[in-house]
């Protein structure tokens, strides 16, 4: 009997050892899942921290070596801003965006709706050869584009469109993935709101504008933010287009500055900091339907 | 307009459906054309365009018509190209007897394996018998840049791929703040790639003070030249002296190589926790029953069921490096030369900087047709090595 209590006795502190042992690499397990999560945190993060970190040094500070500057110097901020032209280019890239945006809004829309409710001839193989042109990479359309701008395959209203507005906004007016976003939408709207829009006699135009519109916040929000981000971020085709500072964005104004500032290294990053900061903001207030549209459509902006 | 020709008596059922067919069909047209003719303008007519120029000596000005000469001048050696592609054939065929070799009966196995890897050795043989004729006789900068944009692919994807998986699968776990790494860890790949690529350039600068060569002085390690180093890292890390290709890739474009992980690996990630919620937590936990520790339960159950998630962004990821231009112009240094200079850089070089129009339009048709053959050949490769379950 008594042999009998203690083996049940024994076998129960050892399992309660075993769970102690199990909690106890669970934990274990836990923090090693931390410290791998902050290393890769802070190796995402260091380049970030860097460019913020010298953007604020005097110029000795960033020959020198430091890891923070002795007293931030706000005044690069505005030096990059004013000297080396960061505002033109920012007004630049702000217009730039904006028109691009109010086209690319205007031409998928409406696309996107004629594509997923109109019947038309040919639509399925309109939309087919869209669609395989996402395919083709930017490289090959470069230099065709390029002669088409400057006007020597077509002539063209008002001459060359070198260093214009119109040749930096165009071309990106018009995408085959927002269509494709509006279209897989506008396609779901069901029949009967259109049956009944037309006993009130309101025809396509109308329907789209006054019922499809409304409800459509979310993917119009999605067609925007990677409107935005492909044309905030741009760089080949306004480098190639843009051989003065008129309409020179963000990204070409970085990247002149790189070659032409030398050691100005606190400028450069104060500079770099300036076309980071709409899109912060922008990911910071969208985060989540910012990832959730980059998960679900699983394209880069 | 629809609901009076209802009501009007007079207009036949034929009528009005032919009438409303045409209302709609214009409707239709004019609802497309404005994204229609931008698309077919910027987006389609480029290619028939480049197609037309390649066959001319074009500088700037059309010139003469010269046929296939831009294309012979890529390639050099057309039987140099001809046993090259023959050598691709080859590959092709050495990976269906693989494949094969599985469903054959289990004696056959081994046999058939053999078969394969011989094939596969003769295969690389006569590839690179056939690449050597044609860099010897065809244009080497533009060859090398494949080259180049190959060791570039092969650096980052697989490694991308990989930290955003792990980092997936660990934000995946109960843990604290999970919201917030994600955030981080997509930052680099949200910020402009040419702000970031300007940011690696000082941080990875030559001078003794950069960043990186701050933190190598930690560990007593010399100053490295980093994105203005042409040498090899073979070279540069081992002290071995090898040519051209075999030395691999140089310590420049290595650099790069570390950017694009850095860029790119968050969106893995991100991608990776969506595919993650749709495993069935059951296959977990009957993991667990049997006994099966973190890591493996990572492996037979994480790995394998994430493979189409996988699959699809090794296709994406691949052929993005072939497509990829900005941060690689942004951080090709004059001082690289020729080691960092990939195929979309080369192109841009030799219609931007040295205006040869018809010569890059061959060249940027030949980039289209690997793109374009990648993503048919990775359709039917690795479509059938996905796991589907």
């Amino acid at each position: 009997m008594a042999d009998l209590t203690t083996g049940l006795e024994v076998k129960q502190t050892e399992r309660k050892d075993i769970r102690k042992v199990a909690r106890g690499s669970r934990t274990g397990s836990q923090s090693l899942t931390y410290l791998v999560l902050i290393i890769g945190a802070f190796l995402a993060l260091i380049p970030f921290f860097w460019m913020i970190s010298t953007s604020l040094m005097t110029l000795g500070e960033t020959i020198n070596r430091k890891w923070l500057p002795a007293v931030p110097q706000f005044i690069n901020y505005i030096q990059a801003w004013n000297e080396a032209k960061f505002a033109r280019y920012f007004w630049n890239s702000v217009i730039i965006t904006g028109v691009t945006l109010i086209g690319l809004l205007t031409t998928s829309i409406l696309a996107g709706y004629a594509f997923g409710r109109i019947k038309f001839k040919g639509r399925n193989a309109i939309f087919a050869i869209l669609l395989s042109t996402m395919m083709i990479p930017e490289t090959i359309t470069w230099l065709p584009n390029l002669m088409l701008v400057r006007g020597t395959i077509i002539p063209l209203p008002g001459g060359s469109w070198l260093n214009s507005l119109q040749a930096l906004a165009v071309p990106f007016m018009a995408n085959a993935f927002s269509i494709f976003l509006l279209k897989q939408f506008f396609a779901q709207i069901p029949h009967e709101l259109w049956d009944a829009a037309q006993i009130d006699g309101a025809n396509h135009f109308r329907f789209l504008t006054q019922i499809c519109l409304p409800i459509s916040k979310a993917p119009i929000m999605t067609v925007l933010l990677f409107g935005f981000i492909g044309s905030w971020n741009a760089f080949a085709w306004p480098l190639l287009v843009t051989t003065r500072e008129t309409w020179r964005p963000l990204m070409v104004g970085l990247w002149t500055f790189v070659s032409e500032a030398g050691p100005e290294t606190h400028l450069l990053m104060a500079g770099a900091v300036i076309t980071l900061i709409p899109i912060l903001v922008i990911y910071f207030l969208t985060q989540k339907q910012f990832t959730q549209g980059i998960a679900t459509t699983g394209l880069k902006g | 307009m629809a609901s009076t020709a209802d009501v009007n008596p007079k207009i036949t059922k034929r009528n009005v459906f032919s009438l409303r067919a045409l209302q709609e069909n214009l409707t239709g047209y004019a609802f497309v054309a404005p994204a229609v003719i931008i698309i077919l303008v910027f987006g389609l007519f480029p290619i028939v365009y480049s197609l037309y120029m390649s066959l001319f000596n074009w500088r700037i000005r059309k010139g003469d018509f010269t046929g296939l000469v831009n294309y012979t001048k890529i390639f050099g050696d057309w039987g140099g190209f001809a046993i090259f592609i023959g050598g691709l054939g080859l590959l092709g065929l050495a990976y269906w007897l693989w494949t094969r070799a599985f469903k054959s009966s289990s004696n056959l196995i081994r046999i058939m394996q053999i078969i394969a890897a011989i094939v596969l050795i003769v295969a690389g043989t006569i590839m690179s018998m056939g690449w050597g004729k044609m860099i010897a006789a065809g244009d080497e900068d533009f060859l090398n840049s494949l080259i180049i944009t190959i060791f570039y692919a092969v650096g980052t994807v697989p490694l991308q791929l990989g930290i955003g998986m792990v980092f997936a699968y660990l934000l995946y776990q109960k843990i604290h703040g999970k919201e917030v790494f994600r955030m981080i860890y997509f930052l680099p790949y949200v910020t402009p790639v040419v702000t970031t690529a300007v940011v690696f350039r000082t941080i990875f600068s030559s001078r003794e003070t950069s960043l990186a060569n701050i933190l190598l002085s930690w560990f007593n390690a010399g100053p490295l030249k980093w994105l203005f180093e042409p040498k090899a890292m073979s070279e540069v890390f081992l002290g071995l002296k090898l040519d051209g290709i075999a030395a691999g890739p140089s310590l420049a474009l290595g650099t790069i190589i570390l950017f694009g992980i850095w860029s790119f690996f968050g969106y893995n990630t991100v991608i990776f926790l969506a595919g993650l919620g749709g495993i069935p937590k059951e296959l977990y936990e009957a993991a667990e029953i049997d006994g099966a520790n973190g890591w493996n339960a990572f492996k037979n159950v994480t790995i394998p069921l994430l493979s189409p998630v996988s699959f699809y962004l090794f296709l994406v990821s691949f052929i993005g490096t072939f497509k990829a231009f900005n941060h690689l112009y942004v951080m090709a240094t004059p001082n690289a030369q020729n080691t960092v200079v990939t195929a979309s850089v080369q192109i841009f070089d030799v219609f931007y900087a040295q205006n040869n129009f018809g010569y890059a339009a061959s060249q940027s048709i030949v980039l289209f047709l690997i793109i374009l053959g990648l993503t048919l050949a990775q359709n039917k490769f690795l479509g059938e090595r996905v796991f589907y379950g």
